[in-house]
């Protein structure tokens, strides 16, 4: 079986979906809500499902043909004979970019789903899906992109699409007036410009260094300039390719903090969260924001060269290990603005900020198959979590629906609900009992229980960061307890206890479309680790060997074949046998111990408070640790760095666009100028010069008609002449031929 | 072929009877001074060995084709035209290019003439009699003749159609 | 005493075709054009004449045979063209047949 030649159909199928919801969803919706809404959304979730069969082709596919890496071209974008340079637009199906294929679409088509529940009612409901649809489309450019052209191609249309889904609601106002998910959504898209502005320097600089933007070219032509030790030579300057490489990963670097809300660049992911929550679950949980780590994981191959060449940065780090520090650090970090979060999506999005960073570390660390591992389990509690929360969020609002509709006492209540808040919350388990007991599978997962997902992933990256980066595993495990202690306040705040708010009493269990999906989801976080049980894969990874095939034994030796876990030798590169992810009791025994701690601690502080919504939360006596509710680099930006752009914002706006730009360069010189040459154009060129022109060769073609007229006289004697005339100028002519 | 006294005297009469056709005011006298021409003509053609051509030179031309002139121009009366005296610009014009061309025309032949060097005439004299002629243009130049006839039936059909006057209807 | 050559008959028949064809372009009287014109076709017929004794051969003189028939042809139709076009200008100034006037 080679079903390589369908790929382009995974690209098709979203943009269909685009098309249909673009073009007449919204003819349907307003004709008939109830029926345009299930053409719509099961359209949308069907295009989401087919690709996702693709995408599972393609696996299989894979499967029977070893796994050798396959690029399927559609079409030459960029060529330029000249310079050698081309870039096509092609289909590249490794084991790679299908585990992230099957994520995106698989994930995505019960998101998909679950949206159809939640949207219901949303006078926008086909923009929501047109939207949907082009994220899907997008992100599959992006991680089937054979180049880091098309990459990026997907990289900017993602994060398009992450800002029209979070300002989707951009006409809502909060209390204040602002516009604030208008305003999320737009700080999103300009916080990861500067990551993106990264991404561009990278590709320059590749596309100057290795002539080529295709990964295959790129990652072979580093590794042999590595070897000869080359230099590079830009214009006047040189450098050894080591440093050029460096400054690459570094870039990407950015690149990443910016699309996976790394520290300094998190920033936008929490306000992110004013989107609808399927966009939260899908976007910034889910799949966009691990784009940045599948671009780190791509790019291994430079990553380890910037590993071997040591501490190029300042003289004192290389990137991978930058990049462990940064994630760990932000894994930290996020973790502890967590605990001090009211809102339920809030908490989750540090939360994600947090499991990024442990992602991030990996990568860093080079234990890239762990954090593909995390990634995935990670994308399937974080959605479900996600979806959980917009589940508790949709009963509350119901609750207080009913609250307004029943009682009319709407007085009694503070004039703004804040159905996210959880301090509203509480005693949830009763009302939603299904929302409870995935949402319960998806915490104790993130937390790190066995057997559950996130255990598994998790734990393989802190046994590798203990095996080699000891600060980062300290750092990574406490991290893992933060993670514990704050789930176990989300679940107590939200589902245990008793309601702090009628609306809390009238929730309701959500619909059958989205609690079908919460369900599916909680079973893939519960089975997650079975993609990459460490006993398991060493064991059929040795009965693979014989398999002439290939059969999927684990995410180790499935990613085996995109990841070059090579050694850089003298002889050039050896790719490293497998090394099988062996379970590492004590870390495992000691994260296990610490999030059954956190988890009890949380349990055990928040066990009866706060009893009323308006109570203090119990963290709050611990000052220093609500110092983190102030968002210290958020803070440091909107005083240090927002201000400076936005007086050079103002000063380029009003002296130099309005005043210069407009008033005199516009008005005085280009307008003036404009108006002069058509005068002239209009007074001299066209009245002497074209009318001239005209009427000169008017007057000409008169005049010589006029002039010729004159000969024809009617004379027979005139033309008797010219017949002469004619005579003897042959005469005259043979004589001189002739004589 | 010929005395040069003989021919130069022919020739004198030839070129001043030319030149009395051209100048005269009087149209009756031109045609006058053409028949000396065409008889002076004529005797050329006998000198020339040619005595057939010159009778038919006398005959018809001389004779036939110049009654015919003189006919005709005293039918219509044409003898002088009758107030066209002026001799405008384009006029002047016309008859300088005319005499240019003429003048052209002499000083290239003459040029022609004095630059070569013809031997004097050695071919034996032929039997020119109307019968040996006769036989040459019924043995060679039938077709022509015929094609001759046809063109003279022509002509004379031509005539009867001009010289119809339109007695019935006014529809011309 | 100079012996007469074909050259004198050539120079003869050229003068005697420039004064006819001058008669042609300068008279107005259309009788006197045509009559220019049988000047013209004589002075050819001269030397038509001329080289028939000068080369020893009877066609030149078949040849002016035939011109002499289709003048007289010519004549004919010309003067009959006269006369007509007299009957309704009343003139035979040639200058007066100016229908072809641009």
């Amino acid at each position: 079986m080679n079903a390589y030649g369908l790929a382009p159909l995974l690209l098709l199928f979203p943009a269909v979906g685009v098309l249909f919801n673009g073009l007449f969803g919204r003819r349907f919706v307003e004709a008939d809500a109830k029926v345009g809404e299930r053409w719509s959304g099961w359209f949308a979730s069907l295009m989401a499902i087919s690709s996702f069969v693709v995408a599972v082709l393609l696996f299989f596919t894979l499967q029977t043909n070893e796994f050798h890496p396959v690029v399927v071209p559609i079409m030459d974008w960029i060529s330029i004979p000249a310079a050698d340079f081309y870039v096509p637009w092609a289909i590249r199906v490794d084991t790679l970019s299908v585990t992230m294929m099957l994520v995106v679409t698989g994930v995505g088509s019960l998101i998909h789903i679950y949206a159809i529940g939640y949207m219901h009612g949303d006078p926008n409901f086909s923009r929501f899906f047109t939207y949907f649809s082009l994220f899907i489309f997008f992100m599959l450019i992006l991680v089937s992109g054979s180049t880091y052209l098309v990459l990026f191609v997907g990289w900017e249309g993602v994060g398009l699409c992450s800002f029209l889904l979070i300002s989707f609601w951009f006409d809502r106002k909060n209390a204040a007036g602002k516009a604030m998910n208008a305003d999320a959504g737009r700080k999103a898209f300009i916080v990861n410009r500067v990551g993106d502005f990264g991404m561009v320097l990278a590709m320059f600089l590749m596309a100057w260094t290795f002539r080529s933007l295709e990964f295959d070219t790129v990652f072979e032509t580093a590794v042999e300039m590595f070897k000869t030790n080359h230099i590079v030579q830009f214009g006047l300057f040189s450098a050894p390719i080591s440093v050029v490489i460096t400054a690459i990963t570094a870039l990407f670097l950015l690149g990443a903090t910016g699309k996976s809300a790394q520290i300094p660049l998190y920033v936008w992911l929490p306000d992110a969260m004013a989107g609808p929550t399927p966009v939260s679950a899908l976007i910034h949980a889910a799949t966009m924001v691990t784009s940045g780590i599948y671009l780190i994981v791509r790019s291994n191959v430079l990553f380890e060269i910037a590993r071997e060449s040591g501490p190029v940065i300042f003289g004192v780090i290389s990137t991978p290990d930058l990049v462990a520090l940064i994630g760990a650090s932000t894994g930290l970090l996020a973790g502890l603005i967590a605990f001090t979060q009211f809102d339920i999506k809030k908490v989750l999005a540090y939360s994600t900020v947090s499991q990024l960073g442990f992602m991030i570390a990996a990568a860093g660390m080079g234990a890239y198959v762990a954090a593909m591992f995390h990634l995935v389990a990670h994308a399937f509690f974080k959605a479900l979590l996600f979806l959980g929360s917009g589940s508790v969020i949709h009963g509350m609002e119901h609750g207080h629906h009913h609250l307004l509709h029943d009682h009319s006492h709407a007085e009694d209540h503070e004039a703004v609900f804040d159905p996210q808040d959880m301090r509203t919350m509480g005693g949830l388990r009763h009302r939603m009992p299904v929302t409870f007991w995935t949402y319960l599978i998806g915490a104790l997962a993130l937390s790190g229980i066995p057997p559950l997902a996130g255990f598994w992933s998790k734990d393989e990256i802190l046994a590798h960061a203990n095996e080699h980066a000891q600060v980062v595993y300290v750092v990574l495990a406490l991290a893992a307890v933060c993670t514990a202690f704050y789930m176990g306040r989300q679940l107590h705040l939200t589902f245990f206890g008793a309601p702090r708010h009628a609306a809390a009493e009238h929730a309701q269990e959500s619909s059958r479309l989205m609690t079908v999906p919460l369900i599916a989801l909680a079973a893939l976080a519960a089975v997650g680790g079975l993609l990459n049980l460490p006993f398991l894969t060493t064991r059929m990874a040795e009965a693979n060997h014989h398999h002439p095939a290939g059969v999927f034994v684990g995410l180790e030796s499935w990613l085996e074949h995109s990841i070059a876990a090579f050694e850089l030798t003298e002889a050039g590169t050896i790719h490293l046998p497998h090394t099988p992810i062996v379970l590492s009791p004590v870390v495992a025994g000691i994260s296990t111990l610490l999030a059954l701690v956190a988890l009890g601690g949380a349990f055990y502080i928040y066990r009866n408070k706060p009893e009323t919504a308006a109570d203090p939360d119990p963290l709050q006596r611990i000052k220093p640790l609500w110092w983190f509710r102030i968002l210290p680099l958020e803070t440091f930006y909107m005083k240090f760095v927002v201000p400076p752009f936005k007086w050079l914002a103002d000063w380029l706006a009003f002296a130099v666009d309005w005043n210069f730009w407009h008033d005199f360069v516009h008005n005085n010189i280009i307008r003036d100028m404009f108006v002069s040459f058509a005068t002239f154009l209009a007074d001299v060129f066209d009245k002497f010069g074209v009318d001239g022109t005209v009427n000169g060769i008017g007057s000409l073609t008169k005049g010589l008609a006029g002039a010729i007229r004159r000969t024809q006289t009617g004379f027979a004697r005139t033309y008797a002449l010219g017949v002469f005339l004619g005579a003897v100028a042959l005469l005259v002519y043979f004589l001189w031929v002739l004589y | 072929m010929g005395n040069p006294i003989i021919f130069l005297l022919l020739a004198i009469v030839a070129i001043g009877s030319a030149i009395g056709m051209l100048t005269s005011h009087n149209a009756v006298h031109s045609a006058l001074y053409l028949v000396l021409n065409f008889a002076t003509i004529g005797v050329f053609y006998i000198v020339l060995n040619a005595p057939f051509i010159a009778m038919v030179q006398i005959t018809v031309y001389a004779g036939a084709i110049m009654v015919l002139f003189l006919f005709v121009i005293m039918l219509l009366g044409a003898e002088q035209l009758r107030g066209v005296t002026d001799v405008h610009g384009g006029e002047r014009f016309h008859r300088a290019v005319a005499g240019l061309l003429a003048a052209v025309l002499l000083l290239s032949s003459a040029l022609l003439l004095f630059q070569s060097e013809t031997p004097a005439a050695t071919a034996p004299m032929l039997d020119t009699s109307p019968t040996a002629l006769g036989l040459h243009l019924f043995s060679g130049y039938v077709f022509p003749f015929e094609v001759t006839g046809l063109l003279l039936l022509v002509s004379m059909i031509g005539v009867f159609i001009f010289g119809k006057t339109k007695k019935r209807g006014k529809d011309a | 005493m100079p012996e007469v050559t074909i050259d004198w008959y050539i120079a003869l028949s050229v003068i005697l075709f420039t004064i006819g064809s001058l008669g042609v372009l300068l008279r107005r009287n259309a009788i006197i054009i045509f009559m220019s014109v049988e000047m013209m076709l004589n002075s050819a017929n001269l030397a038509f004449v001329a080289f028939a004794r000068y080369l020893g051969d009877l066609d030149g003189q078949v040849l002016v045979f035939f011109v002499i028939t289709v003048a007289a042809a010519e004549v004919a139709v010309g003067l009959a063209l006269i006369v007509a076009i007299f009957r309704t200008k009343k003139s035979i100034n040639i200058d007066d047949m100016n229908l072809l006037k641009g």
